[in-house]
């Protein structure tokens, strides 16, 4: 992962069940579960099962998890289905994401805004570095980037993908990296594979 | 808004229950005071005949009010002596000296609710959280441990509060506080304020239901004890030597003799006045040194703590 | 010195910006030595320092119209530059009162407040004479203004406004109006706590000078502000040099020659303050910017041979971090010849009473 001295990036960790918890929720990316990874959440998870929903987030058919299981298809589906549950949440649950940060910040933001605390959430970084990158002429973001320089979605311009991170935007800062001497664009290399 | 301290007037005295003072204070020059936030305490300096107390009280009174500050004042029958003076000897028309107000005890502006708990007289920084929370539309609910007959004494302040509950200790009037804590919805948060005991145990209830430390706050009002066995302090910096007394503080001894100690709260808690020690074991009493430093036994929070060892060295 | 000011001026376009001889005498040269390196460099914010520029808790100076009406255009094409979360209502009109009351206790002549209460539901009266304004209201009740206190108070400031809400041990940057800066994007910044939004400092955080800042500022106390002078650098007097408009505003830099350079290149210093709110226990964080261009900061001798010897000694990672690396070389070729090598005393002041005519 490219390093800065930049110290806005969240770091992550790998995830522990709290076992003073009340309720506890793990949410993984489907596309980043191998078997190690599912037996190595089993055994985390192992002493608050009972206590335990897993969502498997665009998983394929077969795969197993901890506690009780709930397949979703997509993220926008489990972002949407966390901020509006009925019996919303309290202030002893935890949350636990497991993913792509696109991902864990989509549904950390959903789970902010139903009122879960960030000490409430855990997040474990799996799969893929790509990046969610937001153009700071436009304010339009930009999914999937993989490379230190992107063509913004919305404006076009090309960006430099900069290490400084917002947990609200779940995103990185995207600069014009041509402003000063326009038409002068580094080559684009894939730095967040 | 730029100052240190304020001379203030006893405009009123007026005792609400048999221990419980209500004091109100003005500015002395008949001007305004600066506002204050809920949660926040003002240092009052109470002129004795052979000494000075320095004693933080909450401020009771509407946040933001300048026309006068309202505190509290139980009297401790184990008192040191500040709690004594404010009930025997200040009077209207009296003058004293104050800092400015200050908070190490701020409502969290981002709660969805905030779940209050206060033991005794810890109810005071609560009274001005129920008038900030009820002009915000904050929900907000508050759970009083008090004697059955203080019951009444608050009411004045509590009016607009939206959930009050007392309890005492008889059988069916005990809190129940992990029954309080087991059911609270999330953006929630606690704040606790009372004897060290209720302090204690409820910090620990939360931290057992599985809490966030985040969101649980406690106010250490003047609960820890100052006094003790004497040992003799050396300000290594101004080379002086003072015999810390049995009912004195580390703080106040240095303060007695002249020297200039930075302090903020005097209960321990804001980590204004830690200083050196170069030579000489602590016995620390405040909530604010982490455990690495109170081993290490190089630093000391001179408002609260004091020495295991007949000498303690200063770096001061 | 009396406030005459000079509304025609402009910080884009023709950018006509310029500073009056007594302006460059108060200008805030924020270089005590001839080195740089950052610090923890608070010191309170009393009534008295080394120009005037300090002596008054929110300054007021020539330029205060011709600023006020660059920010309302910044904002008409960007009203995100002035951002509150939901939460910061009282602090923002604790931010109010504090200006308003700063303003009209200093500048009599230009501004006045008048209060029936000091509570909240209280109906109060400002009147600000060099912007035209008249406005009755009810302190505590937004519906009251034609937008919300914080923004209504502060498009009638000099300088940027960041309220920080304190909690967990930490500051977050949870308000905003921001205009002016030096490159850092509000809309992006929001919501971020102390660490995340000074994430992209280069050095300082090794240093540790973060943690020391913040461990002091959430002690920091009601009456007792505190002030620090930062800086960098912009090409032409602009006020709105916003990651935003790098685009419009980043080929500047590559414009400026040994021969352009005095009158292009700009110090750009930010008088910052900090004072604990009364009401909220927020922390409100006033930059004020002050902008000079090399050429007329050179009519001080000291100043001028001093940011000779600072620029050519500043680390890499800094000429970097403040964008300086294109048009370092030609400022410093510019500014070489004043400087004589003469030792130079330490302190920030201008050292003479009155500048030798051009």
């Amino acid at each position: 992962m490219m390093q800065s001295q930049i110290t806005s990036r969240p770091r992550y960790r790998e995830l522990v069940a709290e076992d003073t918890a009340g309720a506890h929720l793990l949410i993984v990316e489907g596309d980043t579960l191998t078997p190690r990874q599912m037996a190595a959440l089993a055994a985390a998870f192992a002493p608050v099962a009972e206590r335990m929903q897993t969502w498997l987030v665009s998983a394929p058919a077969t795969a197993l998890a901890p506690g009780r299981v709930r397949k979703l298809q997509t993220v926008e589906e489990a972002a949407a289905t966390l901020e509006h549950m009925d019996e919303g949440f309290g202030i002893a649950d935890r949350l636990y994401l497991q993913g792509t940060e696109p991902f864990m910040w989509m549904l950390a933001a959903a789970a902010t805004r139903a009122g879960l605390s960030p000490t409430q959430i855990r997040m474990q970084h799996a799969g893929s570095l790509k990046r969610r990158v937001w153009c700071t002429h436009c304010h339009q973001t930009t999914e999937n980037v993989t490379t230190n320089i992107a063509t913004c979605a919305g404006c076009g311009r090309e960006l430099l993908v900069r290490d400084h991170f917002s947990r609200r935007l779940g995103a990185f800062m995207g600069v014009m990296v041509d402003a000063e001497a326009p038409g002068e664009v580094p080559q684009r290399e894939e730095v967040f594979p | 808004m730029i100052g240190e301290t304020l001379e203030l007037t006893v405009v009123g005295v007026d005792d609400i229950a048999p221990s419980l003072r209500h004091v109100r204070l003005a500015a002395a020059d008949g001007g305004q005071l600066p506002p204050a936030s809920a949660g926040a305490n003002i240092q009052l300096r109470l002129q004795g005949e052979a000494r000075t107390w320095r004693n933080a009280y909450s401020l009771i009174s509407q946040p933001g009010r300048r026309d006068v500050y309202e505190i509290i004042v139980r009297r401790v029958p184990e008192s040191r002596g500040g709690s004594a003076f404010v009930h025997e000897v200040l009077k209207p028309g009296d003058r004293l000296v104050a800092s400015w107000p200050s908070n190490l005890f701020a409502p969290q502006r981002t709660a969805r609710h905030h779940l209050m708990i206060a033991g005794g007289i810890g109810i005071t920084p609560f009274l001005s959280y129920v008038a900030d929370f009820a002009h915000n539309g904050a929900s907000h609910a508050l759970h009083v441990c008090c004697r059955e007959s203080e019951t009444a004494t608050f009411a004045p302040w509590l009016q607009d509060c939206g959930d009050l509950n007392y309890y005492w200790d008889a059988d069916g009037h005990r809190l129940d506080i992990p029954a309080l804590l087991a059911q609270q919805p999330a953006g929630t948060h606690l704040y606790v304020c009372g004897p060290a005991a209720l302090n204690d145990q409820v910090i620990q209830a939360a931290a057992d239901a599985g809490w966030p430390a985040s969101h649980v706050h406690c106010e250490h009002f003047g609960a820890a004890l100052s006094g003790g066995t004497p040992f003799t302090a050396f300000l290594s910096r101004s080379g002086i030597e003072v015999e810390v007394g049995e009912s004195e503080s580390l703080l106040e001894a240095i303060e007695r003799i002249g020297a200039s100690a930075p302090c903020l709260c005097r209960g321990g808690a804001c980590g204004v006045c830690v200083t050196g020690v170069l030579e000489g074991e602590p016995e620390h009493r405040d909530h604010y040194l982490g455990a690495d430093e109170r081993e290490g036994g190089q630093l000391i929070m001179p408002c609260v703590s004091r020495a295991r060892s007949a000498r303690l060295v200063l770096d001061l | 010195m009396s406030l005459v000011f000079k509304p025609e001026e402009t910080f884009r376009g023709d950018y006509t910006y310029r500073n009056s001889d007594a302006a460059i005498l108060r200008f805030p040269f924020p270089f005590p030595e001839d080195r740089y390196m950052y610090s923890v460099n608070i010191e309170p914010h009393v009534r008295s320092g080394p120009t005037d520029v300090f002596h008054r808790p929110f300054d007021i100076d020539e330029h205060y119209v011709a600023e006020c009406r660059d920010r309302a255009l910044t904002l008409e094409q960007d009203p995100g530059r002035c951002q509150a979360l939901p939460h910061m209502m009282t602090a923002q009109w604790d931010t109010l009162e504090l200006l308003m009351e700063n303003m009209a206790a200093d500048y009599p002549e230009q501004f006045s407040l008048t209060k029936e209460g000091d509570v909240f539901g209280s109906r109060w009266t400002w009147i600000n004479r060099p912007l035209g304004i008249e406005q009755s209201f009810i302190f505590g009740d937004p519906d009251t203004l034609p937008c919300e206190p914080f923004e209504y108070i502060t498009r009638q400031a000099q300088g940027d406004f960041a309220i920080c809400d304190q909690r967990e041990d930490n500051l977050y940057l949870d308000a905003g109006m921001v205009t002016s800066q030096a490159d850092w994007s509000l809309a992006f910044n929001v919501g971020m706590n102390f660490m995340e939004w000074h994430g992209p400092v280069p050095l300082a955080h090794q240093a540790g000078v973060f943690e020391r800042a913040l461990k002091y500022l959430l002690m920091l106390r009601l009456g007792q502000p505190v002030r620090r002078l930062n800086w960098t650098m912009s090409i032409n007097p602009r006020l709105d040099t916003s990651p935003e408009s790098y685009p419009e505003w980043g080929p500047d830099r590559a414009s400026v020659t040994v021969e352009n350079a005095g009158g292009k290149v700009h110090l750009r210093v930010e008088l910052q303050t900090l004072w604990r709110l009364p009401r909220s226990n927020a922390i409100l964080f006033p930059i004020r910017c002050f902008l000079i261009s090399v050429e007329e900061l050179a009519r001080v001798p000291k100043w001028g041979k001093r940011l000779h010897r600072v620029l050519s000694s500043l680390p890499p990672e800094l000429v970097e971090y403040k964008g300086l690396t294109r048009y370092l070389p030609a400022t410093l070729a510019w500014l070489a010849p004043l400087d004589d090598g003469a030792e130079l005393a330490t302190g920030i002041g201008p050292d003479i009473t009155e500048l030798a005519p051009l």
